[in-house]
């Protein structure tokens, strides 16, 4: 019995910070890298299947992007995931989210887990779609927004309960071997002691690399993203102000305003 | 005058030879008894893990023989109890050498050499010594009986804070019974000493060895007179005699044989706990060791021999049960409770032949003898306990190092969590960017040195509450003029400090803590100077007490010695005198911790201000609450919080103007007490720094326009 769980290393943005020069991403210097939020808390469910369970489970966390990503896997490790994978090749830069899920695809391939976990999305690019195309790409099926699980390992199936909007939920059985994409909440992660992660140092992560999962740089980069950034940018500050006085007061004023934008 | 070897102590006169030799089979039995308990106890301590605190034998011994002469830590807080005490024990050290000599002669010496010396003048002044010795013995035990009987200090109740009524030994009347059991036996034995001793003086009035003679025994003598005047003739008090002496002596050799197993083994553990206190106890942690698989203590066995001493060595005189901050707001912990439970623990798990299961061995947990999680949450490593601790037990590193394996488990309220997840990413508590660490410096009219790259006489290290805090900021940028204006050679560390660590360590974070305080030592052996300054009394403490085990040796200065010193050199010049009535808060890690008490009294007195103290200063001073990471984790809704515990102290003071401090962290939690506990309006509260701010005009600055005063 094995668990896939997907992780990602997210960037999140130091106090001032400034763009690129293509502008098209933030200046390196100023991103502080950790694991994605929705990470914990799927890596805490493999986690507590695994030490529930009576029979042997394996959770093998995987992840797609460069050495950096090394330090989230380790700190993944340091919570108890038995082996860690980091999937990297410099062609892989620039790849959407849609091709990050053919490459977890393939790896899953080679893993051949029960089941996949994922966050519903990192936390720094929010496409919420990595999951959903690993599934799509492995033709499994999937339930995205994941807030409840009922799964023994093993069973043929497994009950989630989906959180939709307005805070209803939706009961869902889905066959496995599938893929769940899992919401912040499900559970309360543990804590990876320092010491911990320092003990994890010691495991191995292992490396693949494109041959090793049977694709070729063809099959990803940005050359095959089926989107692509065009600018990024801090948005002017909108202006808004509120608008006190008697309803008769408040009406005037905005006539005012529409007139002035009109240049009266 | 009679032949002075006629002078002499009546032993076994009149015993038929099978008397004696019952007696004598009776004492080897009861020396047998505490001798297996001697063993057992051994063994117990020999489960332990080792421990350091060997080396420098011979001054412990002295320490510890200086400690128990003086009876210091026994008075303080406590006159009456620590007097009553040492009338006890000076007593039964003299009974105990009296009766030793007797056996010197009788059993060894006479026998293989025919020596003798228990006699004549000797004699007369022993007994004379003893009979004193002994009365003091029963005065002692008779003030003892008074205090538990009808004094009913809280701090002698020992109903137990973490546990509800109903639970198993929630009230602890085990120990109460013990108690009383001790005291009972052991003032009768005293009281049938001196009847006995009369009943043998009235017994042998006739001879004029020991009639004569008697006012050498006053306590026995009076009471022979009493009981003639009753009486009480020579045939009968023999009679009297043969019963007393086998109730005496069988009491007596109960006692002995009793000692490793109930309360009076502290007689041997107080002391070799004494003399194995460790000076830096809780001022600087125990490391884990790099090869150790998990960190902290999950079992028993996981303290060191010197541990389990001690939690034999305490006597539940409950000084740190009354002083603790936690217990007295009505939080889930007494240290006390905690050393007894486990003390119970231990003599359940440790005593038998074969050391229980794994299973059986762990400490953390809901059962009889195991600690709450919430219990050792609630400590705030303010080290009152360890400090007015009798007897030198050291609850303090025996917290954290349970807390560092809650910290491995996860086992910790998530918002704790949040902040050691931030300190590690970020090196601060606050979670805020390093580059912001010393935002608070744009405001100043001057630039400050980075020590990171100019050599600089002192390196400030700020620490995160004055770098971060707003109304802390305040105060390190009067600092930061005063040191300026002053003309030091200071500079800072800027992005390069990091959380010193000091709290992260106490919460149990040993991990983080190792990569903090590696991560300082090396920033700082990377700059040039000569001392450390630092308005932040948990940074101070670490990197004095604690950084030299990592390889850190600096010298560091709280700021309140180098404002001292900068005010008695004339090279900061008060320019007006404050008239306030002020009190002082002594910042646990600062006084308690280390000892800093006087300068910022002395500070205070050349501002001119008038200082009344609170009841509690000093070594009693009353934690704030937020040490040992506390102040990361909110304090439960609708109790008391320790600081509105100490506000209402400071309150008491007839027209007290200002509260002050002399940490960042006391100058939040305090100005956050004064409101919610009614006393704002009253009086302020200030940081040490903000008052000598007052009497200093930065005249150069103003006239250039500038708004930094
Ligand atoms: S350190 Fe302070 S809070 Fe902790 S147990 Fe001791 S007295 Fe109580
Ligand atoms: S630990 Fe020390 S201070 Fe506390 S009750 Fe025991 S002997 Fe007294």
């Amino acid at each position: 019995m094995k668990i896939l769980v997907a992780v990602k290393q997210v960037a999140a943005l130091d106090e001032d910070f400034e763009f690129r020069d293509d502008e098209l991403d933030v200046d390196e210097d100023f991103l502080l890298y950790d694991l994605n939020e929705w990470d914990d808390f799927s890596l805490e469910e493999a986690m507590r299947i695994k030490e529930a369970s009576e029979g042997e489970v394996e959770v093998v966390v995987v992840s797609v992007g460069p050495d950096r990503v090394d330090e989230s896997l380790r700190k993944c490790l340091a919570k108890g995931a038995d082996r860690a994978i980091r999937v990297w090749d410099d062609a892989m830069e620039g790849s959407d989210s849609i091709t990050v899920g053919r490459i977890l695809a393939a790896v899953a391939k080679k893993e051949a887990p029960d089941m996949i976990f994922a966050g519903v999305q990192s936390s720094d690019q929010a496409n919420a779609s990595t999951g959903i195309s690993t599934a799509a790409h492995l033709d499994w099926p999937h339930a995205a927004v994941v807030a409840g699980l009922e799964y023994s390992p093993g069973a043929s199936k497994a009950v989630v309960r989906r959180e939709l909007e307005g805070g209803t939920l939706q009961e869902v059985e889905v066959a496995t071997p599938s893929v769940l994409t899992i919401q912040l909440g499900i559970n309360k992660p543990r804590y990876a002691s320092l010491r911990g992660i320092k003990q994890a140092a010691a495991k191995p992560i292992e490396e693949m690399s494109l041959g090793d999962i049977g694709l070729t740089p063809a099959d990803v980069g940005a050359d095959v993203a089926l989107s692509r950034v065009r600018r990024m940018y801090v948005p002017p500050k909108g202006r808004a102000a509120m608008i006190e006085g008697t309803v008769a007061e408040q009406a005037a004023k905005i006539i005012a305003i529409i007139k002035e934008y009109k240049g009266e | 005058m009679s032949d002075p070897r006629e002078i002499t102590r009546i032993l076994f006169e009149n015993f038929q030879p099978q008397a004696i030799y019952l007696f004598y089979a009776f004492g080897y039995a009861a020396i047998a008894v505490f001798l297996y308990g001697v063993y057992t106890q051994i063994r117990k301590y020999r489960r332990g893990q080792p421990d350091p605190s060997w080396g420098g034998l011979w001054s412990r011994f002295v320490d510890m023989a200086k400690t128990m002469l003086t009876h210091r830590t026994l008075k303080r807080r406590d006159r009456a109890a620590g007097s009553a005490h040492g009338m006890i024990f000076f007593g039964f050290v003299l009974l105990f050498i009296g009766t030793s000599t007797i056996t010197l002669e009788y059993d060894i010496l006479k026998p293989l050499t025919g020596v003798t010396f228990w006699y004549g003048n000797f004699y007369l002044w022993f007994s004379l010594v003893l009979d004193l010795a002994g009365l003091g013995v029963v005065a002692g035990l008779i003030y003892m009986m008074y205090r538990r009987k009808w004094l009913k200090l809280p701090k002698l109740d020992y109903t137990r804070p973490d546990r509800q009524p109903g639970d198993p030994d929630f009230d602890r009347s085990g120990y109460r019974r013990e108690d009383w059991a001790f005291l009972w036996s052991f003032i009768l034995i005293g009281i049938t000493g001196f009847i006995l001793e009369a009943a043998r003086l009235v017994w042998l009035s006739d001879r004029p060895t020991v009639w004569d003679y008697r006012m050498w025994s006053p306590v026995g003598a009076t009471l022979a007179h009493a009981m003639q005047g009753l009486g009480l003739t020579p045939e009968g008090a023999s009679a009297m005699r043969g019963a007393l002496w086998w109730f005496h002596g069988l009491l007596a050799l109960t006692f002995i044989a009793c000692i490793p197993y109930t309360k009076i083994k502290h007689i041997f553990t107080a002391s070799a706990s004494l003399m194995f206190r460790d000076p830096l106890a809780g001022r600087r942690l125990p490391k884990v060791p790099e090869e150790q698989e998990s960190a902290g203590f999950k079992q028993i066995t996981d303290l060191t021999w010197k541990q389990l001493l001690h939690l034999d060595a305490c006597t539940k005189c409950g000084r740190c049960h009354e002083a603790c901050p936690a217990n007295a707001v009505g939080a889930p912990l007494s240290p006390r409770d905690v050393i007894l439970s486990l003390r119970e623990f231990a003599n359940k798990a440790l005593n038998a032949k074969e050391l229980p299961e794994a299973a059986e061995l762990d400490i953390h947990g809901k059962g009889v003898g195991q600690v709450f999680m919430e219990t050792l949450w609630s400590c705030r490593t303010c080290l009152a306990c360890v400090e007015i601790c009798p007897v030198a037990v050291e609850h303090v590193p025996i917290i954290v190092q349970m807390r560092r394996k809650l910290v491995e488990d996860g086992d910790m309220e998530p918002i704790l969590q949040k902040t050691l997840q931030n300190i590690h990413k970020s090196g601060n508590s606050f979670g805020e960017s390093k580059r912001k660490r010393a935002a608070w410096t744009k405001e100043l009219p001057f630039e400050i040195k980075d020590a990171r790259k100019e050599p600089v006489d002192m390196v400030w290290f700020v620490g995160d509450y004055a770098s971060f805090d707003p109304r802390n900021q305040k105060v390190s940028q009067a600092f930061a003029r005063m040191l300026h204006n002053a003309g030091m050679d200071f500079g800072l560390l800027f992005e390069g400090e990091m959380n010193a660590g000091n709290d992260v360590r106490r919460v149990g974070e040993e991990g983080l803590y190792e990569l903090l305080a590696s991560s300082n030592i090396g920033t700082l052996q990377s700059c040039d100077f000569k001392t450390i300054v630092t308005t932040d009394p948990h940074s101070y403490n670490t990197i004095r007490n604690e950084y030299p085990d990592f390889g850190g040796q600096f010298e560091i200065q709280h700021y309140t010695s180098v404002v001292k010193q900068m005010i008695e050199d004339g090279r900061l010049k008060l320019k007006k005198k404050l008239d306030y009535r002020v009190t002082f808060h002594d910042p646990c890690h600062l006084g308690r911790y280390n000892k800093g008490f006087d300068a910022p009294r002395e500070v205070l007195k050349m501002l001119g201000c008038e200082l009344v103290e609170m009841g509690r200063n000093r070594d009693n001073s009353f934690c704030c609450g937020a040490g040992g990471g506390r102040i990361w984790i909110p304090d439960p809704v609708g109790v008391e919080k320790p600081s509105q515990n100490r506000m209402k102290e400071a309150g008491a003071i007839e027209g007290l103007q200002v509260f002050v401090v002399s940490c960042p962290k006391d100058l939040t939690m305090f100005e956050d007490a004064l409101k919610t506990s009614g006393f704002e309006g009253k009086f302020v509260v200030r940081e040490l720094i903000e008052l000598i701010d007052e009497c200093i005009e930065y005249e150069v600055w103003e006239e250039a326009g500038s708004e930094a005063a």
